[in-house]
């Protein structure tokens, strides 16, 4: 029991932090320039804002006026006056603030409704969390995009939200909007994309170890460049090529867990999964578990692997800490993309 | 500074020759066995700050950490386990106990003219409890560690393979020794006053402490069946909260804010007793709406329990859910709002003292309208869903936490500092030091404001280099708010060793915690007290010497 709970934490790969966005980061306004239609969120914002400084500044200065001028300069001065009601004065310090509360919800009531009903004619995306990667699905087409995606300009955006582990939350700062993922429900969330540029998504809700670079970029483009199918983009006809984009998959999906140096991460290292000889490439044996409990010994071969990405818990490593360690599946990586990941993982092989 | 202070020092207590509760008996045995309020509020009083300091060191390498966009000193397993004990310290072990417990157990009796409180002996075990649950999340530490964040949501607090169930634990057992604090007072406010301490001349210190206590009793248990529940679904796989076995995650996040809304102000109504009564004493005039502000305490602790759901915006609730905690998280907006009027109407026309617990308090008074306003942006729907977890709520309660919260703390504890041990702090170093701490909050947390409404969330080991900017001037701030809370500890510790003695009654107050002894004898009064004047009746002060008439 206690042994388990002393464990070293999980060594993380280390990964490059995103670059910043030039137009988001020179903008002076207090929120970040925005980009979709939902204009009420900066409206109210400022409003409130403004309503905040008002009567800050009200407070701030009648403390400070009378701090000069009523300040006790001898021991034993009395106070100026020994009021301690004046209705008047309570029954508008509190119906005034009412009315003023009263307007910001409403308006901000107002401004949610207009956020949880998504137009008929949006288009319709899914994005899948887990940790600590996004994968992104589109409408007719079979290829998903990784930790990248990319919406059209002028049309509006509707999203699936689902997660495979624990809570994340999908916050796009440029478009106002975030909706808390929670495993076993779906969400949904929409906006109206109104400029082009590159924005941050976040995971805004904690989900563990790698939560801050739980990161995805949203690419806002013409309607040419959108027809392009930009994410449908894998280059893979040579071994080279294979092994050089799977190493790009991992990095965007892998490295959290998975070092590839034969350091000990939160699951075991691909270094020395394939070992080489001449020609050929031979697995290594793995003990593993299958759900039932039992264990059983294999030797690593393409479909183990694949295996073991799209439906992890079919054979878990056996070795502590990796058998109490979770890895969430990938069910929907599509062949080809496997077939990268298997082809870097031969790149890492012993002699 | 030009208060002048008597030269002839006629009233300086004479402690020494007449035993007071700290010397009247010696040992360990008296202290660690020991009924005395007095007694078990100071050990509460070292507890809690070191609590605060050990928080406060983790804050500090939270802030030092986040110098540089890839994360400066730790790995992000490491920083996620230092800010969550950052959060469990400082909400659990630090600002829950930390006013009731210490100034609360120490100024309730004595101002309510008792000779303790209502049930001593609890009182003692409140504070055992209170160490117990203390020393499982030290345990905590030693066996791993735990990196859920103080608010231990499900399922990650179910799958991560740290120490979640000793602190689980260790705060459920932190939550009955709230509980019975709270049940304590509450009987010794019913049953303890002095004759003629009818309720509306009772202190709003008092009524604050009654308002918490309320609070306490109720909304407590929810806690630790929450994290109960939590170490359970750990331990036996029951399927409450993880949806692999068919529980419900959201279920954890309304059981967890059932509790955690009342529990803000659990923190922050004892604050608003303590700035009640340091507005008056210090400003020499009677509390301005008296009886408004003992029933906003009253009205904000019935309505605490119907906002919980504003944490939750992003949820997923219904609409209709959102449509009625947006309103009364608005509605709760208006009594905390009438209380800091009234507060500035009082000292507005005082005789106001520009000593060290008046500056803390005006400190609190600038910062709390901070974080209420704050609050007031949070509140609406639309504004909310894109600043939740974000770091602008991360300023906003850290305002009303450590900016109001502390520093009414603090102000209390520099107001009756000199009535706990007889012994005065150095003035000049206090006032610095309050200067130092307000300038270092500001400079702290304001970065955070912007870059949170600019879209950081919070909770982040590493971030993209947009906010690189506003994080670095957050770190000098608070490394400049360290300083000041370190000179402060310095200069206490040193009244303590080489204070000059204090004032019988040192800033002239006129409840009857002033009018007992300085420091108190072991049963308080030297005579039982009866009150005979309304209360905040300054016009009872003999001016040349600041005493109140003795009955
Ligand atoms: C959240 C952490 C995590 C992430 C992200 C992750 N894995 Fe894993 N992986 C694990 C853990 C833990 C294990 C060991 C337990 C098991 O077998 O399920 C594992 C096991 C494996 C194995 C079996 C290895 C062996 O030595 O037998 C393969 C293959 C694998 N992962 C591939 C991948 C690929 C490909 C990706 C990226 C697309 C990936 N993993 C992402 C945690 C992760
Ligand atoms: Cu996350
Ligand atoms: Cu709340």
């Amino acid at each position: 029991m206690i042994s388990h709970l002393i464990q070293d934490p999980p060594k993380i790969n280390y990964i490059e932090s995103p670059a910043k966005i030039d137009a988001l980061s020179d903008h002076w306004g207090q929120l970040v320039p925005l980009a979709s239609t939902f204009d009420h969120v900066d409206g109210l914002f400022y409003f409130t804002y403004i309503v905040c400084i008002f009567f800050f500044v009200l407070i701030a200065g009648v403390l400070a006026y009378s701090v000069a001028k009523y300040r006790r300069k001898t021991w034993d001065q009395p106070a100026v006056s020994n009021v301690t009601h004046n209705t008047p004065l309570e029954v508008i310090w509190t119906i005034i603030p009412l009315i003023i509360v009263m307007v910001m919800f409403a308006w901000g009531w107002k401004g949610s409704l207009d956020m949880t009903v998504a137009p008929a004619d949006a288009v319709q995306y899914k994005a899948v969390a887990k940790q600590w990667s996004w994968t992104f699905y589109y409408p007719n087409s079979k290829v998903q995009s990784f930790n990248e995606f990319w919406v059209e300009i002028d049309k509006p955006a509707a999203f699936t939200l689902q997660s495979t582990d624990v809570l994340h939350a999908f916050f796009l700062p440029a478009m106002r909007v975030k909706r808390d993922i929670v495993p076993g429900r779906q969400g949904t969330l929409w906006f109206h994309p109104t400029t082009k540029g590159e924005y941050h998504l976040f995971c805004a809700e904690y989900c563990g170890g790698d939560h801050s670079k739980m990161y995805a970029k949203l690419h806002v483009v013409s309607a040419e460049d959108y027809a392009k199918k930009p994410w449908d983009v894998l280059k893979d006809s040579t071994p080279q090529e294979a092994a050089a984009s799977g190493e790009n998959l991992y990095k965007q999906l892998c490295i959290s867990c998975h070092s590839v140096n034969g350091t000990a991460g939160t699951g075991p290292t691909w270094k020395g999964l394939f070992s080489k000889q001449g020609d050929n490439y031979l697995g290594r044996q793995r003990e593993v578990v299958t759900p039932d409990g039992g264990t059983q010994t294999i030797t690593v071969d393409e479909a183990y692997i694949t295996e073991s990405i799209r439906k992890p818990n079919e054979k878990k490593v056996a070795e502590l800490p990796y058998r109490n360690n979770n890895m969430s599946a990938f069910a929907d990586l599509d062949d080809r993309r496997v077939n990268c990941l298997i082809a870097y993982m031969k790149t890492l092989a012993d002699n | 500074m030009t208060t002048h202070v008597p030269a002839l020092d006629i009233h300086t207590s004479e402690h020494g020759s007449k035993p007071n509760y700290l010397n009247v008996t010696k040992g360990f045995k008296s202290w660690a066995l020991t009924l005395d309020h007095k007694r078990i509020g100071l050990m509460y009083l070292i507890g809690v700050t070191a609590a605060f300091l050990a928080g406060g060191v983790f804050a500090l390498l939270v802030r030092l950490h986040l110098w540089e966009p890839h994360g400066a000193l730790f790995t992000n397993a490491t920083y996620n386990q230092i800010f969550t004990l950052h959060g469990v310290f400082m909400v659990f072990i630090f600002v829950i106990p930390a006013i009731p417990g210490s100034l609360g157990n120490i100024v309730l009796p004595l101002m309510l003219g008792a000779k303790d409180v209502a049930l001593p002996r609890l009182n003692l075990l409140s504070f055992y409890l209170w160490l117990t649950g203390t020393c499982f999340a030290l345990y905590a530490i030693l066996a791993g560690g735990f990196d859920t964040g103080w608010t231990f949501y499900a399922p990650y607090s179910l799958y991560t393979n740290q120490a979640v169930v000793s602190i689980g634990l260790g705060i459920f057992i932190l939550g009955f020794s709230s509980i019975f604090t709270g049940l304590n007072f509450i009987v010794t406010t019913h049953k303890m006053r002095a004759p003629g301490l009818t309720w509306f001349r009772m202190p709003l210190f008092v009524w604050a402490i009654y308002a918490t206590a309320i609070l306490q009793v109720l909304a407590t248990p929810v806690l630790g069946i929450t994290v109960l529940l939590v170490a359970l679904e750990r331990i036996y796989n029951i399927g409450i909260f993880d949806p692999r076995l068919g529980g419900d995650p959201v279920l954890f996040e309304h059981f967890f804010w059932f509790y955690s809304h009342p529990a803000v102000y659990i923190m922050v109504l004892p604050a608003f007793g303590i700035v009640s009564e340091l507005v008056t004493v210090h400003s020499r005039k009677p509390l301005f709406g008296y009886k408004l502000i003992a029933f906003s305490s009253l009205a904000i602790a019935v309505i605490s329990f119907l906002v919980w759901g504003h944490h939750m915006f992003t949820s997923g609730q219904s609409t209709y859910a959102m449509f009625a905690f947006s309103f009364l998280t608005f509605f709760v907006a208006i009594p905390t709002a009438i209380k800091e009027f009234s507060w500035v109407a009082t000292i507005w026309k005082g005789s106001i003292a520009m000593n060290a617990p008046m500056l803390y308090t005006l400190s609190f008074l600038i910062i709390f309208a901070i974080g209420g306003l704050t609050g007031v942006i949070l509140g609406a729907l639309n504004v909310d869903i894109h600043l939740h977890d974000t770091y602008f709520v991360v300023a906003h309660f850290h305002y009303v936490m450590m900016g109001s919260i502390a520093l009414a703390f603090f102000a209390g504890l520099h107001h009756w500092w000199p009535k706990m041990f007889g012994l005065m702090y150095n003035e000049g170093l206090a006032k610095l030091a309050c200067g130092i701490i307000f300038v270092g909050f500001n400079a702290t947390f304001i970065p955070q404001f912007i870059m949170g409404s600019r879209g950081m969330p919070r909770r982040y080991a590493t971030y993209v280099e947009d906010f690189e900017m506003y994080h670095k001037a957050s770190t000098l701030g608070a490394i400049v708010l360290g300083s000041g809370v370190a000179l402060m500890v310095g200069y206490l510790v040193h009244s303590l060793l080489a204070g000059k003695k204090a004032m019988q009654n040192q800033w002239g107050g006129v409840t009857l915690d002033w009018l007992s002894p300085t420091p108190p004898p072991l049963e308080n009064f030297d005579t039982p007290p009866v009150v005979t004047h309304e209360v905040y009746d300054y016009s009872v002060l003999d001016l040349k010497t600041l005493q109140t008439p003795v009955r």
